[in-house]
């Protein structure tokens, strides 16, 4: 059995300026390598707070009160920014909600990438640069050496995307964070960019956090499901068994808010995902 | 683009007579006018000569027709001629243009090299007890007047030190040496009064830009947070802090009145103030229009290098969490 | 809206209650004014010149030391004050007033605002102290006149922050309401929007009398300010300036009284903003 890639314990976060209020209350979490979680739930749920706080970057105004947190066998809480850097981008790294938003503006997107490489390798800048343009190029952007050198918003937002996976990437961490990543995006690029990402996971046998409000969208690509509710996960199953029998109420109510287009004659038209089929049977 | 470009323009131009009209009219709603100034400190002065002076500087003329022979003659940069010496304005302007444009050209590179470091060292160390006496540092630079600052600069420097002289001036191409040592005071005087609102623009901007998703995908990156501090917060801080350049330069020129007062600087700010006291209503007017016309050129400038650069800024930072820092404060008019 | 007048009042006690250095602004400014408003009481010999005591350093018997005719600086600091404190005031009020019938004006007809904006663009475009010296050559630089000067070189900024707090109440439902039942524009702007916008402008008036003092002291120091006889504290420190060899004193105490007191309105308009701002957001 392979060490876990990460491990979370009885971990309790709330708001640094009021004790009394508790935002994650205790929850436990386990994933092995290769092993791909998706972490549902509703906004208010605490999954992107507990994203967040594995990669250390919780706002200001969050604290995490006590638990411990073990990336790669290394214990992450209560460690300051300088030993975290050490651990981010290299052993876990994270994609965002808004691929606008969550790049520089005034800096081009080779940059970007060259600056994540050369944080954890100690190469020169030209070979970072050819590098660079190769990840663009396995991310599916068009024509890598020419627009290695863009800004963010000369890009679509599903190619900034793609930037943004193409920049986590970069260093082969263990374990990709994917915070909402495609809430931002159309249908259509949506699909494109899980397919893409489904290709990288799997090439690089990186564990996956995928964190959604989109129980079919993490049904579609995570081969584990836990079900986050109110500060807790009140639910863990692999894929299949979750959509076939799910245990608690809240689940149940999730699964039956998904709209089913392949079971009304009224809508002919099937999302791409749903006719993907649903992962779990065969990447456990 | 176009059309943008020169609907500012045209408005800068327009904001720029409005101006003009104002000062002119500012200086003429009383009856009276400078002969019966000038030409009574003389005695025994006849009812012909205050005439003919009267009309030799056209001021028997209907308003209007003044306030038009004056600004079209600005427009080509003739200022007119100075009630008093007989000079051509122009002339006494570019005389004392020098001894200005360097003490405020020198307060504002000061300034700057003071303000930057001041706004971003607190965030790049991460310290509150460094934040809060910087904080205090600039509620006390932005109370105190900047005559105040000179006189405090010569008690210590001129007068305990005995470093500086607390007057003097040398032309640098005269005397470099000498100019820069006499420059060294009145600059840094000025500088200092400038800083602070300075830095509460930068600090403002910093706030903001720190706030933002694409500091938190960088801080994820493991670059450190020094890299992050340079890479990614400053330069984003630093164009919206431009904005506040219009007023930098507004508050240059009201400070350097003060500053060539403390400190018998020969620049602009002492002949206007001779000016007022002899009311050469020419020589007022010129130099008031032409601060006004820096302040709002500046202005200009700086709005239509936003616009250009503006494509690449369209950045949406992460409003929820983005205090609203900077905004009312900056209703205050900054300090002389 | 209006009726909010009670928990307002016990929260804008707390909030002074819990920032300490407003408490100490506070103090200090009423304890300069209580010591100007009633220097011709604490201090009726303030023009009592002892020519052979002139200069003489601060000491047991001359706080604040002598002044160039033998007279005591503290009594003249004193008088002086209230000259300083009457000019700022004044330009403060006279500013509120032109300002705020400028911006309501400007916030509540459109055909009018473009010029009045305009013309508020412009009076601040130009750096107030060049301003002031214009207004000085023409009209003088009598307290009245100063008055009047900053005054009006400060209504500008009022009318700004008026006309779009005006333009937010017009645009807010209860005002909507108002003007469908009937009401006329006059009686809706200072019955029911004034009264909302008021806050804003204590903010900025206690800031303006910040203004207002740094202004006038800078005018009097380059000599075209308070004329003497009179005294301000800005005329002060142009006297001891001049004899900042002899009596270094002289100077250093109008510096540190202007600057203490412009600190203080500061830090209370500021406190003020900042309140104001938390309450509406």
């Amino acid at each position: 059995m392979d060490k876990p890639v990460l491990e979370v314990r009885d971990l309790r976060i709330g708001l640094r300026a009021d004790s009394t209020v508790e935002l994650v209350h205790g929850v436990n979490l386990d994933i092995v390598p290769g092993e791909r979680v998706g972490l549902v739930g509703e906004s208010g749920s605490g999954k992107s707070l507990l994203s967040l706080s594995i990669m250390g970057l919780q706002p200001t105004a969050i604290e995490v009160r006590s638990g411990s947190i073990r990336v790669a066998d290394h214990e992450v809480v209560g460690k300051n920014e300088k030993y975290l850097d050490k651990l981010r981008g290299l052993t876990m790294a994270m994609i965002y909600q808004d691929p606008m938003s969550s790049l520089n503006p005034v800096r081009s997107v080779g940059n970007q990438i060259v600056e994540a490489i050369r944080a954890h390798d100690v190469v020169s800048r030209v070979a970072a640069r050819r590098a660079a343009v190769d990840l663009l190029g396995s991310v599916g952007v068009r024509d890598p050496h020419r627009t290695v050198d863009n800004y963010p918003h000369e890009f679509s937002g599903g190619m900034r995307q793609r930037v943004m996976i193409a920049m986590a990437i970069s260093c082969e961490p263990q374990l990709l964070l994917a915070d909402e990543p495609t809430t931002a995006l159309d249908v259509t690029t949506q699909a494109k960019i899980i397919e893409l990402l489904d290709d990288l996971v799997d090439q690089r046998g990186m564990s996956v956090i995928f964190v959604t409000h989109d129980i079919a969208l993490a049904a579609s690509f995570c081969s584990r499901i836990d079900v986050m509710r109110e500060g807790e996960i009140v639910e863990t199953q692999p894929t299949a068994k979750l959509l076939a029998a799910p245990r608690h109420p809240y689940t149940r109510a999730l699964l039956a808010a998904i709209c089913t287009f392949d079971t009304d004659p009224n809508f002919p038209l099937l999302s791409p995902v749903m006719a993907a089929g649903v992962k779990g049977g065969d990447n456990a | 683009m176009l059309v943008y470009v020169l609907k500012r323009v045209g408005s800068s131009l327009l904001l720029l007579a409005l101006i003009s009209i104002l000062i002119f009219m500012a200086l003429r709603l009383l009856p009276g006018d400078p002969t019966t100034f000038s030409l009574a400190q003389g005695d025994g002065v006849s009812p012909e000569a205050l005439e003919k002076m009267r009309r030799d500087l056209g001021l028997d003329q209907p308003l209007l027709v003044q306030y038009w022979n004056w600004i079209s003659g600005v427009v080509v940069g003739d200022f007119g001629f100075s009630y008093f010496s007989n000079f051509p304005v122009s002339l006494l302007i570019a005389q004392r243009l020098p001894a200005t444009v360097t003490l405020a050209g020198a307060a504002l590179a000061l300034a700057i090299a003071i303000a930057v470091p001041v706004a971003v060292v607190p965030l790049w160390l991460r310290s509150v007890w460094l934040e809060r006496i910087t904080n205090v540092f600039v509620a006390l630079g932005l109370a105190t007047p900047v005559f105040v600052i000179g006189i405090l600069l010569v008690l210590f420097f001129a007068n305990f030190l005995n470093l500086f002289t607390g007057s003097g001036y040398a032309a640098f191409t005269d005397n470099p040496a000498a100019a820069l040592g006499f420059l060294v005071l009145p600059a840094f005087t000025l500088s200092l009064a400038i800083a602070p609102q300075l830095v509460r623009y930068l600090q403002g901007s910093i706030r903001s830009v720190a706030a933002a998703t694409f500091v938190r995908t960088a801080r994820g990156k493991g670059i450190g947070w020094g890299r992050t501090v340079s890479n990614h917060i400053v330069p984003n801080a630093l164009l919206p802090a431009l904005t506040s350049l219009g007023i930098t330069v507004g508050s240059l020129l009201g400070g350097s009145v003060v500053v060539e007062a403390v400190f018998a600087w020969p620049g602009l700010g002492q002949l206007v103030v001779d000016a007022v006291a002899k009311r050469d209503y020419a020589v007022i007017q010129a130099i008031v229009l032409l601060a006004a016309a820096a302040f709002v050129v500046v202005t200009l400038i700086v709005d239509l290098l936003y616009g250009v650069l503006d494509p690449r800024l369209r950045v949406s930072t992460n409003r929820a969490r983005a205090p609203r820092f900077g905004d009312t404060t900056i209703t205050k008019e900054s300090s002389v | 809206m209006t009726t909010l007048k009670v928990s307002s009042r016990r929260s804008l006690l707390r909030a002074v209650y819990d920032q300490p250095s407003v408490i100490v602004a506070l103090g200090t400014i009423l304890f300069i004014a209580l010591i100007s408003a009633f220097s011709p009481l604490l201090f009726p010999n303030a023009d009592k010149i002892d020519a052979p005591n002139r200069l003489l350093p601060p000491s047991p018997e001359h706080w604040f030391g002598t002044d160039e005719l033998g007279r005591e600086l503290v009594a003249r600091m004193a008088h002086a004050g209230q000259l300083t404190l009457v000019i700022a005031l004044g330009a403060m009020a006279l500013s509120i007033i032109l300002g705020v019938l400028w911006g309501m004006l400007a916030g509540s007809h459109g055909w009018i605002e473009e010029v009045l904006m305009r013309t508020a663009d412009a009076i601040m475009a130009v750096p107030i102290i060049l301003f002031a010296l214009v207004f000085v050559a023409a009209f003088g630089s009598s307290p009245e006149v100063l008055i009047v000067i900053l005054g009006i070189l400060k209504a500008p900024l009022v009318a700004r922050v008026t006309r779009a707090s005006t333009m937010v109440e017009l645009a807010s439902d209860y005002v909507r309401g108002l003007a469908v039942v009937g009401l006329n524009k006059r009686r809706i702007l200072f019955a029911e929007i004034l009264p909302n916008v008021f806050p804003v402008i204590v903010a900025v008036a206690t800031l303006n009398i910040a203004s207002a003092i740094m202004i006038e002291a800078a005018l009097s120091f380059i000599g075209l300010g308070v004329q003497p006889p009179l005294a301000s504290w800005g005329t002060l420190l142009k006297i001891g300036y001049g004899l900042i060899h002899q009596a270094w004193w002289y100077a250093l105490i109008p510096a540190i009284a202007i600057t203490i007191v412009i600190a203080a309105f500061n830090e209370v308009g500021k406190w003020l903003e900042r309140f104001l701002d938390r309450r509406v957001a």
